[in-house]
């Protein structure tokens, strides 16, 4: 029994997927890429011949999608297969393709028509038409191709080239906006790309065509399935990835605008649709249990929460904004949240989701037209008033009425007034999130019905905003002449759109049962409920008090609001997502820093490793090298010479450095000095910088020998072992002996030059070097035996200067009539001291611990003096005596 | 389908063309400028057509071989032409082509035009050799050639860096090479001169361990052309230092012949079957996947142009090896059709970032904003090949990566897609920004600087091999399925590794 049933239900498959041959499809997506190759070539000499082509390619590809109709109808499936990329471009048309195309086409050429007058404000129309059609080209591609690798082609093109439509009045803010387009769409694309992959990991076969479930491979069809969502969702506006949109949509020109807001983000649309629906459901047939739609019902529930998000928190940003296109952008991604929640109900409610299909699909045709019908109202308002502020402008229904009254018409769509297209579809996306609570009896569903209410309170209340403040009410500002409707084809273009709105209000069962009911039936989705939804529910009292409420509640919001400012409130900045992004952004590009300087680092240790080890090795070889040559002169020459004698070598080696050293600093410090004179003169500057260098290689000359003289001295006592390993620091210590040299021996230059002779300060001021630096007590240091002396020596100094009276002491007892034995007790004592304290502290090679006045040297001095008066009169008493003595001698005789 | 073996004289025409352009023309046509170039274009474009010959009959079935000399008792220099020769020719004699003629250009004014005519032929036939070579002693001979010769390319400009770059390029080079020799003469032992065969040279009975070890040595040996993360250290260094035509040929084709000595040692020296059984191939996969992030995190921050295509082409030769390393028919395709793809977008940077220096004597990123006003076609060119490198669609960076990412699903290991998308996006983010400064940024004062354009923004032989690498990055995309292009014979070849 069941066999035959599976048999028949594979010929079903079969049959629903039978794709009747067209060149149609290919034709359309590639006219309009000649339309643009045309544009470049011609645009710039003929503008006009441009103009022309742009609306005729438009029109065609219009005329092209209309004719598509008879056969989709007929039947079900028509399509061609063009060579290319891997094999083949898959163009497929089913009715839900077609009528994405009918929608597509009708509003290009719209806002083509619209533009032509609009662009004359702005540079590059070339470059802007030419993209418009590449653009309008990929849009197609993507609604009308056949498989996943056609429909990812597109869907790049599409986002990339849509880039410079964003981009085009190349303003900072346009460019800002741009770039976050730019990385959005292509972290979107990868994550599509990925999506795609991951369909062909659990069975995919590329095909737009149901996946059928495997054990086993779920988490990879939920990752499949969210990255091909949020693939798509960035290009749909989707919560959290929308935020590239508000930015986007209002810096575009405004037939652009009404192109990304009203067309393209509907291919964002449509993938998620084809997504869940397609990709993501059971297969076709008769045989599908219920249990089968068990992961579109799972997937559908995500993705209608998303919707449900994304259209109240677009519909509350949309609220706070003074920006008209930026005001309509919010909205976009409310509108979009509609979209998803109503695509999202009918994932969920699988085999009997009509409804959601309808409501969905039917609000991305609703929302192409009056969104794309506002930017260009909006567009018509900035067109003649350079004004995008909503609370600047005012009252313009006087000077536009035809503006006015085409916008309105397009805010009763987006609103949801009965007679007007929104109303529908807004009814039936209501209806199926109300089936789909009573489904499984989901209480969060009935509050996400609530919400639904509340954010059509919000858009009714936005819109009562936009008009009231635009074109109502008193103008906040003086109009000029120039303020009037806009030039008549933009205002058809802006009419036809009215028209078609209209028109979907009142018969929307063209589309429901044109399109929806045999597509759905194609899709094994039953669409009994859609007739049932014409006939009982469209219109009715209910349906239309529904909307009574969300008018009331978005009256509230708009006189609460305004009452108390609640529409300039601001969230803090880290509040939103965009934030959030950005901070990623740049931390992956910290990362890059951070990889780039971290492989910066160990790069440069390694090599300096390597150059420290080969610096080691060079110093051990050489070290290594020395000891074999002195091996190998040990044994051809016997042992090597004293010791002493290489010590004083080397000695002489390190003392002649320093000499060398000490006059190159005096003759550099004195040529320093030389070129600070003001008066710069080169021959007295040289002169002076002679004078120096003569003097200090004197100095240095005659220090190195006395220095030399103390080194002989010591290894001549056979103190050169011990000497030998502080001699280095010792020699160091040196170093402050240079500066002296170099200035005294530049301020003697002066003097010399002056014509006075200096020899003698210059041996004084040797002689004073010489006994400051104590050279030989620093070296006798280094002899253990003599520190240890010193030390005992100097305590010994100590306690004899301890014993002995300080000239002070004696002054103390002092007076001007001192008898002659003290005085010469206080020399005595003072020349002890003096002796003690030279003898102790001069061979302990410390400084002077005490300090002699300069009064005791005075006064010793003059003892000295007196001492030598006293002995010299004493000697010539003695020698007057013998004198005296002898001539008393010889006279005696 | 079995192999039908038909001699030919072609595949030793292929690599004498290029020899005799090198030592009879060049010191011929001394002095006569003119006449060289019309001598070594008929060179390059004679190869060009010999190397495509061979596609038909490859694609037909017929592998081409030649014995040209005994060397030693044993082992003959044998040519041997199958579908991964044939692509690897092909794509190394267009290449050069295009390289050649833009050399007319850049080379206008340099110094000793001679020596680097004379080396950067000589390199194509030492190529062409690697890529007809039959066994693996042929290769060596051609691949260590091939390796030291083009040295004096490098150091062509003689500044201190070229120098340095050069002395680091010999030393990488000559140690990855004796690697290589040091890999050949263990598998001589193990199984003796065999030609390079599909079913692989090798097998389990010659020891576990003396396998992996070759195949160490082997990989180790080429990781170091292939520019494998601890051992690409010459390429960003030698990129920037050589003369921007022999950039693109080193970018594009020398560093692949590394991938190309990889796959080589893989499908005809191991044979899939055997590395399946050995388990190595995953280690390689990994030190691919981070040669293919780690480099292009490098990359982003690299100021100096050239240095950053450098990094670039590490990276991307990691896509190679990954596509090698997954063992997967798909993967192979994908990675054998990435080294054409690549040779010809990375070319065609190369040659932008050498129409920016001779140009307008731009090097820096920074420099480059507003130079879409001076130089239209440059940055047009640049933009195309910076899109195919991120593998948008329909350019030909796509198809490679298509076929990658299914064949890593078909090898059961889908989280290498998060490397395959993370390299494309870190490569839109090396590369997107010099685009959108190239359009959009204020003009920086290099470019201030240029004078007003009057006419073609460079010489012909400069912009035509641009426009013809441009070409082959679209066509390549575009049209890729179309029999007798790359991706047929890359598939070929998969199928025949994976009989």
């Amino acid at each position: 029994m069941e066999a035959p049933q599976a048999v028949e239900a594979v010929g079903e498959v079969l049959e629903g997927m039978h794709v009747a041959y067209s060149a149609l499809p290919a034709l359309l997506v590639l006219m309009p890429l000649v339309g643009a190759v045309l544009v470049v070539a011609l645009g710039k000499r003929w503008p006009k011949v441009r103009n022309t082509i742009v609306v005729a390619v438009t029109g065609l590809a219009l005329l092209g999608a209309v004719a598509m109709i008879g056969p989709v109808a007929a039947d079900h499936r028509i399509g061609c297969e063009l060579p290319g990329l891997l094999g083949r471009l898959d163009f497929t048309v089913d009715s839900f393709g077609l009528l994405f195309a009918l929608f597509t086409t009708f509003v290009w050429f719209c806002s083509t028509l619209y533009s032509l007058d609009y662009m004359k404000h702005e540079h590059a129309h070339d470059r802007y038409h030419a993209t418009s059609l590449i653009v309008l080209a990929a849009n197609l591609g993507v609604v009308l191709a056949g498989d996943l690798i056609t429909l990812y082609l597109f869907f790049e093109v599409l986002g990339l080239v849509a880039f410079l439509l964003v981009i085009h009045t190349e303003t900072d803010e346009a460019k800002k906006a741009s770039i976050k387009y730019w990385w959005m769409t292509v972290v979107g694309g990868f994550a599509l790309i990925g999506g795609i992959f991951l369909t062909y990991a659990i069975g995919g076969t590329g095909a737009i065509a149901p996946i059928p479930f495997k054990e086993g491979t779920e988490a990879l069809r939920w990752a499949a399935a969210s990255l091909l969502i949020l693939g798509f969702g960035v290009k749909a506006g989707m919560l959290p990835v929308h935020v590239w949109l508000p930015d986007a949509h209002p810096v575009a020109p405004s037939p652009a605008s009404a192109l990304l807001s009203g067309v393209m983000i509907k291919a964002g649309a449509y993938g998620i649709f084809r997504t869940l629906l397609a990709l993501m459901r059971p297969e076709i047939g008769a045989g599908v249990e219920a249990s089968a739609w068990h992961f579109t019902s799972q997937l559908g529930l995500v993705v209608l929460w998303f919707g449900v998000a994304t259209m109240f928190i677009g519909v509350v940003l949309a609220l706070g904004q003074h920006n008209a296109k930026r005001m309509l952008a919010y909205h976009s991604v409310s509108q979009m949240g509609f979209i998803l929640a109503g695509l999202g109900a009918a994932g969920y409610l699988g085999a009997h989701g009509a409804m959601g299909v309808a409501g969905g699909l039917f609000h991305v045709v609703n929302h192409g037209l009056f969104k794309s019908a506002l930017f260009l109202g909006v567009g018509a308002v900035f067109f003649r008033t350079a004004e995008l502020d909503m609370y600047r402008l005012g009252g313009l229904w006087k000077r536009m009425p035809l503006t006015f009254l085409l916008t309105l018409i397009a805010a009763f769509g987006i609103t949801g007034v009965p007679l007007f297209n929104g109303f529908v579809s807004k009814s039936l996306i209501h209806h199926a999130i109300v089936e789909a609570a009573d489904y499984h009896g989901l209480v969060s569903l009935v509050v996400a019905e609530k919400i639904f209410i509340l954010t059509c309170g919000g858009t009714v209340c936005s819109f009562i905003k936009l008009i009231g403040l635009v074109f109502l009410g008193k103008p906040k500002r003086e109009y000029g002449p120039e303020v009037k409707d806009p030039p008549p084809r933009m205002l058809v273009a802006m009419g036809l759109l009215s028209t078609a709105i209209i028109t979907l209000g009142l018969v929307p069962q063209v589309v429901i049962r044109g399109v929806f009911a045999p597509g759905l039936e194609a899709w094994g989705v039953n669409p009994e409920i859609l007739e049932e939804y014409l006939a009982k529910y469209f219109l009715s009292t209910k349906d239309i008090s529904s909307v009574g409420v969300a008018f009331a509640i978005g009256a509230v919001i708009f006189l609460v609001g305004m009452k108390y400012g609640l529409f300039h409130l601001r969230a803090p900045k880290w509040f939103g997502v965009d934030f959030w992004y950005r901070k990623v952004a740049k931390g992956l590009l910290a990362s890059c820093a951070f990889t780039a300087t971290g492989y910066d680092m160990g790069r440069s240790a390694v090599s300096r490793g390597l150059l420290v080890s080969r610096a080691w090795y060079r110093t051990e070889w050489a070290r290594l090298e020395r000891s074999r040559r002195r091996f190998v002169m040990t044994l051809a020459t016997g042992a090597p010479g004293p010791r002493d004698q290489h010590f004083v070598q080397g000695v002489y080696v390190v003392l002649e450095r320093e000499r060398q050293a000490t006059v190159r600093m005096a003759v550099s410090g004195a040529i320093q000095r030389v070129r600070e004179w003001p008066d710069y003169d080169a021959t007295e500057c040289r002169a002076t910088v002679d004078a120096v260098r003569d003097i200090a290689s004197y100095m240095a000359g005659r220090v190195f020998r006395e220095r030399m003289g103390v080194v002989s001295d010591l290894v001549r006592y056979g103190l050169a072992d011990e000497v030998r390993h502080g001699f280095d620091g010792v020699v160091r210590g040196l170093v402050s002996s240079r500066d002296i040299v170099s200035a005294t021996s530049l301020a003697l230059a002066g003097r010399r030059m002056e014509g006075e002779n200096v020899t003698r300060d210059i041996s004084a001021a040797v002689n004073r070097l010489l006994s400051d630096e104590r050279f030989d007590v620093r070296l006798a240091a280094l002899v253990p035996r003599y520190a240890a002396a010193s030390v005992r020596l100097l305590e010994a100094g100590q306690a004899v200067l301890q014993a002995v009276p300080d000239g002070a002491t004696l002054h103390a007892y002092s007076s001007e009539g001192l008898t002659r034995l003290e005085k010469s007790a206080r020399w005595l004592a003072d020349i002890t001291r003096l002796a003690v304290a030279g003898v102790t502290q001069e061979r302990a090679g410390w400084p002077a611990a005490d300090h002699f006045g300069e009064e005791s040297i005075v006064g010793t001095r003059r003892a000295i003096q007196r001492y030598a008066r006293d002995m010299s009169v004493n000697v010539a008493m003695i020698v007057i005596v013998l004198l005296v003595f002898l001539v008393s001698l010889a006279l005696r005789a | 389908m079995e192999a039908r073996i038909v001699s030919s004289l072609l595949p030793p025409a292929a690599f004498l063309l290029p020899i005799i352009g090198a030592v009879a023309i060049i010191p011929l046509t001394k002095g006569a400028e003119r006449l060289r170039r019309i001598g070594l274009a008929v060179v390059c474009v004679l190869n060009v057509v010999a190397a495509a010959s061979f596609v038909p009959g490859v694609l037909a079935g017929n592998v081409y071989e030649t014995y040209i000399l005994q060397i030693t008792p044993k082992i003959w220099m044998y040519f041997r032409v199958d579908a991964m020769g044939a692509l690897f020719g092909l794509t190394a004699a267009v290449l050069w082509l295009i390289a050649l003629v833009y050399s007319f250009g850049y080379m206008e004014g340099e110094h000793r035009p001679g020596r680097y005519y004379a080396f950067f032929i000589l390199a194509l036939a030492w190529t062409m050799g690697v890529a007809y070579a039959g066994n693996l002693l042929t290769f060596l001979i051609f691949y260590e050639m091939f390796s030291i010769l083009t040295y004096p390319l490098i150091v062509h400009e003689e500044t201190p860096e070229a120098i340095a770059a050069g002395t680091k390029y010999i030393v990488y080079i000559l140690v990855g090479g004796s690697l290589v020799l040091l890999a050949i003469v263990f598998t001589f032992f193990l199984a003796g001169n065999q030609a390079l065969t599909p079913a692989g040279l090798l097998t389990l009975e010659m020891g576990r361990k003396n396998l992996i070890a070759v195949f160490w040595c082997f990989i180790a040996g080429f990781g170091v052309k292939a520019a494998l993360v601890p051992l690409h250290g010459w390429v960003p260094d030698a990129h920037p230092a050589a003369p921007a035509p022999f950039s693109a040929v080193l970018s594009g084709v020398m560093v692949a012949a590394g991938s190309f000595g990889i796959m080589r040692v893989v499908y005809s020296v191991f044979g899939v079957a055997l590395l399946r059984e050995l388990d190595v191939m995953r280690w390689l996969a990994y030190i691919a996947g981070f040669t293919v992030v780690f480099a292009a995190l490098l990359a982003v921050n690299q100021e100096n142009l050239k240095r950053r295509l450098a990094y670039s082409t590490i990276s991307q030769m990691g896509y190679a090896a990954l596509g090698v390393a997954l063992l997967t028919e798909q993967a192979t395709t994908g990675a054998l059709v990435h080294i054409t793809n690549h040779a010809f977008m990375k070319g065609a940077l190369f040659l932008c970032a050498g129409l920016l220096i001779k140009r307008a004597g731009i090097r820096n990123v920074r420099d480059i904003s507003g130079i879409a006003q001076k130089m239209p076609i440059t940055s047009a060119a640049f933009a195309i090949a910076a899109l195919s490198m991120i593998g948008t669609p329909p350019l030909s960076g796509f198809v490679s990566k298509w076929y990658l990412g299914l064949g890593m699903l078909d090898a059961d290991q889908p989280l290498y897609l998060a490397v395959l998308l993370g390299g494309a996006l870190l490569a839109a983010v090396y590369l997107l920004p010099i685009v959108y400064a190239a359009y959009f940024k204020p003009p920086s004062a290099a470019v201030l600087a240029l004078p007003e354009r009057s006419g073609l923004e460079a010489p012909l032989t400069m912009l035509v091999p641009l426009v013809a690498a441009i070409v082959l990055t679209i066509a390549l995309g575009l049209v890729s399925s179309v029999q007798g292009m790359p991706l047929s014979l890359a598939r070929l070849a998969a199928a025949i590794a994976f009989k």
